[in-house]
């Protein structure tokens, strides 16, 4: 049963060749480029979502952190889109693996963190200490802001990785739980099949919140940072 | 575990960054927002002389100089 339950976590290869690279790269096919002054309809709406989303994003940000809007909304697009795709059954979705989560968290955190280091270096070095620590425990409380600092890219990876797997995994467990009950007892299995569709309602809530949340993140240590 | 099998982590890793860095952002940049069209308004390259911002009796055709 463990080895059937993680079977959808495999990375797919076919006889050999990763199409791993094809699924990753399926969702850019699915935002066509404008290429008119007045585009069709599924361009303009796509347009459209795409100014709602980084004009919430980038208010806040100064000059310098909105020269990363380009960044941003690919990436809340990407986590967003690879996400959904994943809800469809027999699908792979890329964002189950830490391998790909931490190859997307370790370069955004850096580069902001390295962005602050160079261009505001008093001020970054400033948020290892709290203001209105007290004198004795400044060590202590250098060490725990640096401990938080390094533990960022990692709790971004791992809380896209395990969201998204956790649903995933719910979903295997009570849909299969429900097609056996059937034989047993039609009403449980009705009961099951209900707790199902409302577990796939969630977890298209939890695919758009976790894009939300990863650029967010993003967001607010680039904020910290410029 | 089947996600910390690191033999495929390469190739996942190097598929991500070619489609994030690259491929989505090629398709986002070429969004753009223009400004709705409207009509501008032409300052004058010529300025009145002063004599000719206001308009005096002078002008009256009658009473220019006679050719």
């Amino acid at each position: 049963m463990n080895e059937n339950l993680f079977s959808s976590f495999i990375t797919p290869t076919m006889m050999g060749l990763p199409i791993v690279i094809l699924i990753i790269m399926f969702p850019t096919l699915l935002f066509p480029t404008p290429t008119r002054l007045i585009n069709n309809r599924l361009v303009s709406a796509q347009q459209w979502l795409a100014q709602l989303i980084l004009k919430q994003m980038m208010m806040m940000h100064s000059p310098k952190g909105r020269t990363w809007a380009l960044m941003l909304i690919s990436l809340i697009m990407f986590i967003g889109s690879t996400n959904l795709l994943g809800l469809l059954p027999h699908s792979f979705t890329p964002t189950t693996q830490l391998s790909m989560n931490l190859g997307m968290a370790i370069p955004l955190w850096a580069g902001a963190v390295i962005t602050g280091f160079r261009y505001k270096t008093k001020a970054s070095l400033a948020h290892f200490l709290p203001q209105g620590t007290p004198v004795p425990l400044i060590p202590m409380l250098v060490i725990i802001e640096t401990i938080s600092l390094f533990i960022q890219p990692m709790a971004l990876a791992v809380r896209l990785t395990a969201n998204i797997t956790a649903g995933h995994l719910l979903m295997h467990l009570i849909g299969g739980a429900a097609l056996a009950l059937i034989s047993i007892s039609p009403t449980t299995a009705l009961i099951t099949f209900i707790i199902l569709i409302l577990l796939t309602i969630l977890e298209f809530a939890v695919a758009l919140i976790q894009a939300y949340v990863f650029t967010l993140l993003v967001s607010l240590y680039l904020h910290d940072n410029t | 575990m089947p996600q910390l099998d690191t033999s495929t982590w390469l190739v996942t890793i190097i598929a991500m960054i070619l489609t994030l860095f690259v491929l989505i952002q090629l398709k986002f940049h070429k969004y753009s927002y223009p400004l709705s069209p409207a009509p501008k308004t032409f300052k004058s390259t010529s300025f009145p002389t002063p004599w000719e911002t206001k308009w005096t009796k002078i002008y009256s055709p009658l009473l220019l100089p006679q050719q």
